[in-house]
């Protein structure tokens, strides 16, 4: 037992530097963003930390040899096509996790099939497409190509965790409603959806970050207007600057914030659900 | 009125009893259209004649024979295999513990989700981001080497860890070693408790539950941990361009640059190539562990 105490101490020392290692890169970048400007290079030591790589990135700070981000363009490219690719593959994903409820021949091809598509390195099925759209003669675009293939990457992550949900759904509730004579349109909205709202919360959530931050599969579908990846990839071939930092840093605070407002719609389906179950106890009592 | 429900029945009944291939359509639709067709005409398009900047579809293995007698490209494929394996075996090494404590020790769910929480977070920053950001960490003026420095451990800056093989294996390792944690962690929560205390009882050593116990019910972890990373790994090139400052080439890599210059039935051979190289992989990871039977 006393054996035990000491190796549980190991481990947990163990994990916290672990937890550095992973945090490592991720604090050097928090401080390097504040590298004096505009000649700061993107290494120590800072020699006087101030906010010009945030101002450079937001397009306040005077211009210099350092190109701004095309933050305006690429960065809203990117929203929208997250966005779309969020609705699309969490319908896809609900949908066929529904039929996935009833037992059918076929459904170990066709789970395997969906998988699939977030096994495929993005590099092969971005080449794959462009082979496909160069000889069929369509034109590559970040809205068409592109678009099709971030689907295909995240309505698996919708469909499994949409499955996730079914699995531990209760069915006799929905049959209940509809054994008492509600539609099925209004036993949808009023007895399926509340149960499931959390799996679709999650499931759109996955498709939004994973589409915003997706770049080998638009890198050759995307066509010549770049999303905000692509852009920052451009920066390899080239110098890197501070202002890379200073965008991490605030898109981390943006994912924060998704984050939050997931956190906050989640508590609140929870409690919504809790007080809908004491109200049907009281009702019975 | 009950004779034309008598005939409305069936067909009622029949698309009751197939909705849910209606409810399919879309999806298989889509992956068919969006990831099968172009898989297949990349191994299509693999067989073309390749001419300086076009592609026509008369049939030839001449990309293929380019491949496989070039030392740069078939040297590229050896290389992909090994950095995966190192990066394979480093994250299993390093994340094994971690797993083990959150998985084991920690024994309140809501600590266990904090704990694996922690280590998703640097995952809400853009990757490219990331992967540059150890840059400033490993180069001759980095952290590192200012750390080592001051604490008087080394004279000179180590210059082998930036633009090296070692540098985008730690940036691979640093990236992926979480989808080795994440699922070891999860079988390892679910292992029953009295399992071990039984153990325990009859006077086995922690190191005998270990092995008894505790790792071949971690099997299946590892094995869905192993499939995350390969699959990520063996398609990268992110990474090395980034920390290698292009020097390690991997298959990726070579499909990259082969795109940028047109010569797509050439880099539809590596892709083949690639694609065949984790199929291989996949199964015979499937081969340790009967995941279906196991979740």
């Amino acid at each position: 037992m006393h054996q035990l105490r000491s190796l549980r101490w190991i481990l947990a020392l163990y994990t916290a530097l672990f937890v550095v290692f992973l945090y490592g890169p991720f604090v050097v970048m928090g401080i390097l963003s504040f590298q004096q400007g505009p000649e700061g290079g993107p290494q120590f030591p800072i020699v006087d930390p101030s906010f010009f790589w945030y101002k450079h990135v937001l397009g306040f700070a005077p211009p210099s040899r350092v190109a701004p981000l095309p933050i305006g363009e690429a960065l809203t490219r990117s929203l929208t096509l997250a966005f779309a690719t969020m609705v699309v593959s969490t319908v896809l994903g609900t949908l066929t996790a529904q039929a996935f409820r009833t037992r059918f021949r076929g459904s170990g091809f066709v789970f395997y099939l969906v998988v699939l598509g977030m096994m495929v390195p993005g590099v092969l099925l971005g080449l794959g497409m462009a082979l496909v759209a160069t000889n069929l003669g369509i034109e590559r675009t970040w809205w068409g190509t592109a678009f099709v293939l971030h689907v295909v990457y995240t309505y698996p992550f919708a469909f499994l965790v949409m499955l996730a949900i079914f699995n531990r759904f209760d069915k006799s509730v929905e049959e209940a409603a509809w054994a008492l004579g509600v539609p099925p349109g209004r036993t949808f909205r009023k007895v399926t959806f509340p149960m499931i709202f959390p799996g679709v919360l999650s499931a759109m959530l996955f498709a939004l970050t994973l589409s915003y931050d997706e770049f080998p599969r638009t890198l050759f579908t995307g066509g010549s207007e770049v999303t905000m990846p692509i852009a920052i990839y451009g920066t390899f071939a080239v110098e890197i600057h501070p202002n890379l930092f200073a965008f991490g840093v605030l898109t981390t605070l943006f994912s924060f914030s998704l984050l939050a407002v997931y956190g906050v719609l989640m508590s609140v389906s929870v409690r919504k659900a809790r007080l809908r179950g004491s109200g049907i106890q009281e009702d019975l009592a | 009125m009950a004779a034309v429900d008598y005939t409305d029945a069936p067909k009622q009944a029949f698309w009751v009893r197939n909705r849910h291939y209606l409810l399919l359509l879309p999806g298989v639709i889509w992956m068919v259209l969006f990831l099968v067709v172009p898989l297949l005409m990349m191994v299509y398009v693999s067989f073309w004649t390749q001419t300086t900047f076009a592609i026509s579809p008369e049939l030839t293995t001449k990309s293929w024979v380019t491949f496989f007698s070039s030392e740069t490209y078939f040297g590229a494929l050896l290389r992909t295999l090994r950095i995966w394996l190192t990066v394979l075996f480093i994250t299993l090494i390093i994340g094994y513990p971690t797993a083990l404590f959150i998985g084991q020790f920690v024994r309140n769910k809501t600590a266990q989700t904090a704990l694996l929480v922690a280590c998703v977070i640097p995952f809400w920053t853009s990757f490219l981001i990331r992967v540059l950001a150890w840059r400033p960490m490993l180069g001759k003026e980095g952290a590192i080497n200012i750390l080592l420095q001051k604490m008087g451990l080394i004279d000179h800056p180590i210059e082998v860890l930036l633009f090296t093989e070692l540098s985008v294996i730690i940036g691979m390792v640093q990236i992926y070693v979480v989808f080795m944690v994440g699922p070891i962690a999860f079988m390892l929560a679910r292992i029953d408790e009295s399992l071990i205390e039984a153990a325990r009882d009859l006077g086995a050593s922690a190191w005998t539950i270990f092995r008894k116990i505790i790792f071949p019910l971690s099997l299946p972890g590892v094995v869905v941990g192993a499939i995350f990373v390969s699959v990520m790994v063996l398609g990268e090139f992110a990474t090395s361009s980034a920390l290698s400052g292009r020097k390690v080439n991997l298959l990726g890599n070579i499909i990259v640059t082969q795109v940028g210059s047109l010569k797509w039935a050439f880099a539809a051979v590596v892709g083949v190539i690639l694609t065949v190289a984790m199929a291989i992989v996949i199964t015979g990871l499937l081969r340790v562990v009967n995941l279906r039977r196991e979740l």
